[in-house]
């Protein structure tokens, strides 16, 4: 592979997903080197090419080059066509892997994306079915993305079996709206879906009455939506599991799921669940946890105003993907105390200025 | 060394300035002090393994850590974020 200078450069397999999205928006060729080299099983996992395959689905143009042991890989980004698309995920990981990137994308594609995805639908490392349907889209409305977004869930799959099916809809745009979320306001209600498939269908009650009862003390809105699929759309394994999120006056979301496990009764599951969302409670600020890469993904994209934003502390992955926005787009971001003069406060303030994107795609429409 | 005690981090410096890996930054050096021995090459190259195995997924969600879910058995500590709630702050609430 020849390397001009032009070419971005990074090594190793963390943060791959992000990497490739930030190419394909900023229009710079990428070089990721050293992908498990060291591992027994040196190079991309199977999930890794098929999310290459995905992303060429999705686009036209895009030339990607994989050396032949595997370790390697060469993005040169093309355009982002969107349209009517099917994936088939492989069972190594879950749906959420794969559409995760393809949210960050969609809305500047050509053509409205209309993509189906065929896996495990939820497991215990990526973003569910349920937390990206009630969760990361609406994580996007501040922007201006929200009509005619949508994410279906057909079917569920759990792991290992999966036979779930996702249908996303997105609609495309042709700028994002600088955000200014600095009040993380107050919760207001807790929302929930507990969902059980091919086993006792009483497993998703006793996981909602655990949730709250621990929840109950705070609010008296709660509603918690017990999804039962059966036959067919229940997917290929046996799983349950709790969604919750906490919503605030201001709209600011925050959740946390807990997943079945062999052993664990369903009551100890939703105990985790509503003890995890306690947590997040905790740490605050205007954006849940998992999802402050994307919307500062959208923060950098936004017009050029200077777009604000409170949140926690910063996560492993997220402070990799503040040095990663640089490297692509050049833009930094400010980030300081929202409280100067209280030395316990953890929430910070992120600021940037917006570099104006513009979906270019959908212009030549 | 220790776990720096200054309660307040300067964020832009060590993002965007300083060489310190995003684990580094959040939770020190301390954890690896333990096992550093001497320059040993070999425990080293050992570290980054297991770096590698706690973030080598790419994924999106933490594992469920229930050891640090216990503090929500504590009656107390459940109160201390009560005034988040928009009904926080009036007594013992609502209950069904």
């Amino acid at each position: 592979m020849a390397q001009p200078s032009s070419i971005l450069h990074f090594s190793g397999h963390q943060y791959l997903r992000s990497r490739l999205v930030l190419s394909i928006l900023s229009g710079k060729p990428v070089r990721i080197d050293k992908i498990r080299s060291e591992d027994k099983n040196p190079g991309l996992k199977d999930y890794e090419i098929s999310l290459l395959r995905l992303l060429e689905k999705l686009t036209n143009g895009i030339e990607i080059e994989i050396s032949v042991t595997g370790t390697a890989i060469l993005l040169r980004p093309g355009v982002i066509m969107g349209g009517v698309l099917q994936h088939e995920c492989p069972l190594s990981r879950s749906i959420g892997y794969f559409l995760e990137p393809v949210i960050m994308l969609a809305p500047f594609s050509k053509k409205p994306v209309n993509l189906t995805l065929k896996g495990i639908t939820t497991d215990k490392h990526d973003l569910s079915a349920d937390i990206l349907r009630t969760v990361t889209l609406p994580h996007l409305q501040p922007f201006g993305i929200s009509e005619g977004l949508e994410l279906r869930i057909k079917r569920r799959g759990a792991s290992p079996g999966g036979g779930g099916e996702l249908q996303f809809l997105c609609p495309i745009i042709k700028q994002v709206k600088t955000l200014n979320f600095i009040d993380a306001g107050k919760i207001k209600r807790i929302r929930g879906v507990a969902h059980a498939v091919r086993v006792n269908p009483q497993f998703s009650t006793r996981m909602m009455e655990a949730s709250r009862s621990l929840l109950n003390r705070y609010i008296p809105d709660i509603y918690i939506y017990s999804d039962v699929y059966k036959g067919d759309e229940s997917g290929k394994s046996p799983g349950y599991a709790m969604t919750l999120l906490a919503e605030t006056t201001t709209s600011a979301i925050h959740c946390s799921e807990a997943i079945s496990q062999p052993g664990v009764a369903p009551e100890d599951i939703g105990i985790a669940a509503a003890q995890a969302l306690l947590s997040e409670i905790e740490k605050g600020g205007c954006i849940d946890r998992r999802h402050q890469t994307m919307v500062l993904l959208m923060m950098v994209l936004g017009s050029e105003d200077v777009g604000r934003c409170l949140m926690s502390e910063p996560t492993s992955k997220t402070i990799q993907f503040l040095r990663d926005i640089k490297a692509f787009f050049g833009t930094s971001f400010k980030i300081v105390s929202a409280d100067q003069s209280n030395l316990d406060c953890t929430q910070l303030l992120y600021s940037c200025y917006g570099t104006g994107y513009v979906n270019s795609n959908r212009t030549l429409a | 060394s220790s776990k720096s005690t200054s309660k307040r981090k300067n964020w832009i410096k060590l993002i965007y300035s300083s060489d310190l890996s995003p684990e580094e930054i959040l939770w020190g050096k301390s954890k690896h002090s333990e096992v550093e021995i001497g320059e040993d090459d070999f425990l080293q190259v050992k570290r980054k393994h297991d770096v590698d195995d706690l973030e080598g997924l790419d994924a999106s969600k933490d594992p469920l850590d229930i050891s640090s879910l216990k503090k929500w058995e504590d009656e107390e500590m459940l109160d201390s974020i009560r005034h988040l709630f928009i009904t926080g702050g009036e007594g013992p609430n609502v209950e069904p």
